[in-house]
């Protein structure tokens, strides 16, 4: 026995039953783990519990699970339906060539220059845990589409936010100064979205941080639905949404969900009531 | 930790002209691998089984759009249940109809299940352990069954923090919860 040393963690004894211990922590348990009893017991106790529990899921689960060949057919037809890559740039291409578009594109350009105006007069959020979670009011102001709300409601718009094309995410990093981001650690997301009649320009996109943050994209995701609800269900007219989540989206969340934390953050019980988390 | 069944051999960038066929080989190699587990995932989470279907073919779809932008390709496992995860809350929340519980998708479909029990006593003592493990996992809050779940499929602590946007300690203590209270519900 060793009573001065402290017993592991429960934490430790998670990781280690997964092997996702670095090797020297993982010899550092199982030293501990061979001196002491309780420790032993526990993590038994804790492998035993999820074994008794994944064999409860399975059965649960198994027997009524449909044959994958059928699923992997209509994958495939989706698959060979779906656009090849850089059929995006064609039709947008296309799409701003129409006359009208045109138009809407110029308004929509003019609106950005306004709200950049705007935004140079006004304080960006302050607060260390916002500092990357939100964009910077200079490169990202916010562009709308000149949409109408019911535009933004109906079912061609709501179906599907368009991915943001590969040379136009470059130049979002390019802007704020990233080189070679990491893997994993951004996501290029409007900050309008389109649900909301965001553009799919360069001012109205940016590198927001993927995960380890509390203001993150899903907390996001969460607001834009909120939003888009009360948008089409008439309770909040389309300009104010547009407005609020572009000026500052952290605010805009605090206000309409009426709290001061996100309500998917790790010291809530995980939320029902945020949809997208 | 990603399994040796998952590490695709996936050139660090896609060249644009094979990035499409790169990208769709990609997609059907992981959808073998993991259209079960994501499958029985999001059926997990209340879904009904036609709905879950197409859930994991919306996931996989989103998989291939993913790769053919040349996006992040580590963890896909976490990105994909992450994907199928928000996409069934979501599809959950607008259905209209009431959620099923918990588990409730498939055994809609097969009421009794095959119980190997030899004997009546025993299969009596297993309605009732069954019983009491189900009213557990339905009691456990919505990210507390994410993590439970997705530790059920194996994903590691890392993959299920990346997938639920959460801190691995958040992960480790939600899992350690909820095999308490399972652990008090069979020994009760």
């Amino acid at each position: 026995m060793h009573p001065q040393r402290p017993h592991l963690e429960d934490q430790d004894l998670l990781l280690a039953a997964s092997a996702e211990l670095p090797a020297a922590e993982t010899a550092e348990v199982r030293s501990h783990l061979a001196s002491c009893e309780g420790c032993r017991a526990r993590m038994a106790d804790l492998e035993h519990a999820m074994g008794e529990f994944r064999r409860f899921y399975r059965q649960e689960l198994d027997a009524g699970l449909p044959p994958a060949d059928r699923s992997l057919e209509r994958l495939q037809a989706r698959i060979d339906a779906a656009e090849p890559p850089g059929a995006w740039h064609q039709r947008t291409r296309r799409w701003l060539r129409q006359p009208g578009l045109a138009l809407a594109a110029s308004v929509a350009l003019a609106v950005g220059v306004f709200q950049l105006a705007q935004a140079r007069g006004r304080r960006g959020p302050s607060g260390a845990e916002h500092s990357v979670a939100v964009p910077s009011p200079r490169l990202t102001p916010g562009v709308t589409l000149p949409l109408t709300q019911r535009d933004v409601c109906s079912a061609a718009t709501q179906a599907q936010v368009p991915a943001v094309p590969d040379a136009l995410q470059r130049q979002v990093f390019a802007a704020y100064g990233i080189k070679d981001p990491a893997p994993g650690a951004y996501e290029v997301d409007y900050l309008i979205t389109p649900q909301l009649g965001g553009a799919s320009s360069l001012r109205n996109l940016w590198p927001e941080p993927y995960f380890d943050t509390r203001w993150n994209a899903r907390v996001k995701d969460a607001l834009e639905d909120r939003l888009h609800q009360l948008v089409c269900s008439g309770q909040l007219d389309l300009a104010t949404a547009q407005r609020d989540i572009a000026r500052d989206w952290i605010a805009a969340y605090k206000k309409y969900f009426d709290t001061d934390q996100p309500l998917a953050a790790p010291e809530g019980d995980g939320g029902e009531n945020t949809g997208s988390v | 930790m990603v399994p040796a069944e998952l590490a695709l051999a996936l050139p660090r960038s896609l060249e644009r002209q094979d990035a499409g066929s790169e990208a769709e080989r990609a997609v059907t190699q992981l959808f073998g691998a993991l259209r079960d587990p994501v499958l029985r995932y999001v059926t997990a989470l209340g879904l009904r089984s036609e709905e879950a279907e197409e859930i994991v073919q919306e996931t996989f779809i989103a998989l291939l759009r993913h790769l053919r932008l040349g996006r992040p390709q580590t963890n896909l496992r976490g990105w994909i249940f992450r994907v199928a995860h928000n996409l069934a809350l979501k599809r959950r929340q607008r259905s209209g109809r009431a959620p099923l519980r918990s588990l409730e998708g498939l055994a809609l479909e097969g009421e009794a299940r095959p119980d190997p029990a030899p004997n009546p006593e025993e299969q009596l003592a297993g309605g009732q352990r069954r019983r009491r493990l189900l009213a557990v996992v339905r009691a456990l809050p919505e990210r507390d069954r994410g993590c439970l779940f997705m530790r059920a499929e194996g994903l590691g602590y890392r993959e299920i923090a990346a997938a639920l946007g959460i801190s691995l300690g958040a992960v480790c203590l939600s899992v350690k919860r909820s095999l308490d209270r399972l652990a008090r519900a069979e020994g009760a």
